[in-house]
């Protein structure tokens, strides 16, 4: 059941220009229509008053031919005034009804047709112009005016308005790029920045100035509140990184914790496990390492000279680890690295050779004097001695313990003599 | 100066308007087909013309034999002032009075005597037998089968001491 689908959101773009289009059109018809109906209302007023006095000068002319009585004369007299454009038909009439003569516009066109419907609207009357000798009416003048002018003024008017309306359009679509370029285009870069921060998480991006006061004031305001989010977001960030890092590291020895070590080597294992043909990422192996007789030096020394020990085994580890990112302290005086793969026994054996070294530095006491740590160590190799983090941690503590069993048995007694 | 060939215009009447505006023959004494038209047309032209002191009733005094003057004293004018038929002798003595002189059937000297001797003297003369309108009257009266027209002398008008409706010029009859 898929509803119907939602029409695209008109754009800002559109939305103007479709307004002014329509507000322009809109002016544009009712100035039109105003000036189309007041001119042919003038026109219309001048005609009849023209009509008017051409019934009155046609009256006048054939005024003396009437009275002689001559018909020829007055059809003469009234086509050498009347027979102008505007006149659809002009009549002389006995006071008795009858029509003396008579003349009409010759022509039979389309337009004369069109031109005889609009007569009868606005020409609906005829103008009269009475003929009158020594003050007796002796006869009339009747004139139907011809509409020709008046639609053509029409049309002019109808042919202006269009092209007007043609202006319009390329007007709008000039003013609608304008709008683009000085509201859209800026409210287009904050859109743009904010899909920046929301999916790049790029706070450091700003909205350009932009042309308009009210579209530059916003986008001021969106880069300050940017400049505030980005604020918020280093201050997480930070806080975030030392919680974290307070989370998975031993705040004494700066070596990631048990959790981060068990992590690590999950993730060892897996990228192991999936690049399983290859031998490029195994095997790769867990050195364990306790000090000796830590307990000892804690209960003869003090717990601050445990601490300085720690802290001395730790700075050596890491030192000779192949990455200072992969020694951890487990707990107590246990200490684990994670040596990555690709790793042979003469790699493994290299690393504890470098730390037997380290381990010769010794380091000071509170109490001012030096001493020189002990170690034992146990090496346990993904996958041949487990396939997991504490399997592998098993290994290498049982390896540590035999290797410590072995070498407490073959020391000679008095070597126990130079622990601290 | 104004060419003094008389210039021969004329107006021409139908015979259907004039036999619905003045019935012919029958009620005509002596039977003129022509009497009531010169009859019309005598008094368009009167009314057409102003006097500088108007009479009332004019005084229309015919000279010599007139054939179609039998419906002159019917004459019916304008604003209706009424028209005194006056027969007169062919002299300029005997004119004195007149304000329309109709000439009737003349030797054209004689015409012309009476013509200048009202010249002058705001007196509208109109010949009848003229019709090549040479007796300096104002208008001269031409007969044509069932039709009349007229013709007239500007420079006779002019001098007439009248004034003509410039109107009726257009009425005569071209050359």
């Amino acid at each position: 059941m898929s509803g119907p689908v939602a029409p695209p959101l008109p754009t800002l773009r559109d939305l103007l220009a479709r307004a002014h289009l329509r507000l322009i059109v809109f002016a544009l018809a009712l100035a039109t229509t105003s000036l189309l109906v007041s001119g042919v209302i003038v026109i219309r007023a001048y005609s009849q008053r023209n009509l008017e006095l051409i019934a009155r000068t046609v009256a006048y002319t054939v005024e003396p031919a009437m009275v002689f009585g001559d018909p020829q004369a007055v059809r003469d007299g009234m086509m050498s005034v009347g027979a102008v454009s505007g006149i659809e038909r002009i009549e002389v009439r006995d006071p008795a009804g009858p029509v003396l003569a008579a003349w009409d516009r010759q022509d039979h066109g389309l337009g004369a047709r069109i031109e005889r419907a609009a007569n009868r609207v606005l020409w609906s009357r005829p103008a009269t112009g009475a003929i009158v000798h020594a003050g007796r009416p002796i006869g009339q003048v009747r004139i139907f005016g011809n509409s020709e002018g008046v639609l053509r003024y029409a049309l002019s008017a109808a042919i202006i308005g269009l092209a007007c309306i043609g202006l319009t359009l390329i007007a709008t679509r000039i003013l609608a790029r304008r709008l683009q370029q000085d509201v859209i285009e800026p409210l287009d870069h904050v859109a743009a920045v904010a899909r920046d921060v929301r999916l790049g998480g790029r706070f450091d991006q700003r909205v350009p100035a932009a042309g308009i006061a009210e579209v530059d004031r916003f986008g001021q305001d969106f880069n300050a509140l940017l400049g505030q989010l980005q604020g918020w977001h280093d201050g997480l960030t930070t806080q975030n990184a030392e919680l974290a890092r307070q989370a998975t590291h031993d705040p004494l020895t700066g070596l990631g914790n048990r959790a981060l070590f068990e992590r690590i080597a999950a993730a060892a294992i897996a990228r192991a496990e999936v690049g399983e043909a290859d031998s490029e990422t195994r095997p790769f192996a867990v050195l364990f390492a306790d000090i000796d007789a830590f307990k000892q030096i804690n209960d003869r020394f003090g717990h601050e000279s445990g601490d300085a020990a720690l802290i001395a085994v730790a700075d050596r580890l890491r030192a000779s680890a192949p990455h200072r990112d992969c020694a951890f302290r487990l707990g107590g005086d246990e200490f684990a690295l994670l040596l990555p793969g690709p790793i042979g026994r003469a790699g493994i054996a290299a690393v504890t050779r470098r730390i037997a070294v380290a381990l010769q530095q010794p380091f000071r006491l509170p109490s001012g004097t030096d001493a020189r740590p002990r170690v034992s160590l146990g090496v346990a190799v993904y996958p041949d001695d487990g396939e997991s983090a504490a399997a592998l941690l098993r290994g290498a503590d049982r390896r540590m313990y035999q290797h410590k069993q072995r070498s407490r048995s073959l020391r000679e007694p008095g070597a126990e003599r130079d622990d601290p | 100066m104004i060419a003094l060939v008389p210039a021969a215009l004329g107006v021409a009447v139908a015979p259907a308007w004039a036999a619905r505006d003045m019935p012919v023959a029958p009620a005509t004494p002596g039977g003129d087909p022509y009497a009531p038209a010169v009859a019309r047309t005598v008094g368009a032209m009167i009314d057409y013309t102003r006097w500088p002191a108007p009479a009332d009733p004019l005084t229309l005094c015919v000279a010599g034999p007139a054939a179609h003057a039998g419906w002159l004293d019917r004459v019916r004018l304008a604003g209706g002032r009424g028209v005194q038929r006056r027969p007169v002798a062919p002299a300029p003595a005997a004119l004195a009075g007149c304000e329309v002189l109709y000439l009737g059937a003349l030797p054209l000297p004689a015409q012309r005597g009476l013509t200048g001797a009202v010249q002058g003297k705001g007196v509208l003369t109109i010949a009848e037998a003229d019709p090549d309108c040479r007796s300096e009257a104002m208008f001269c009266l031409v007969f044509e089968p069932r039709a009349l027209t007229f013709r007239l002398n500007v420079d006779a008008i002019s001098r007439s001491g009248l004034k003509v409706d410039p109107r009726v010029l257009r009425l005569a009859e071209r050359l």
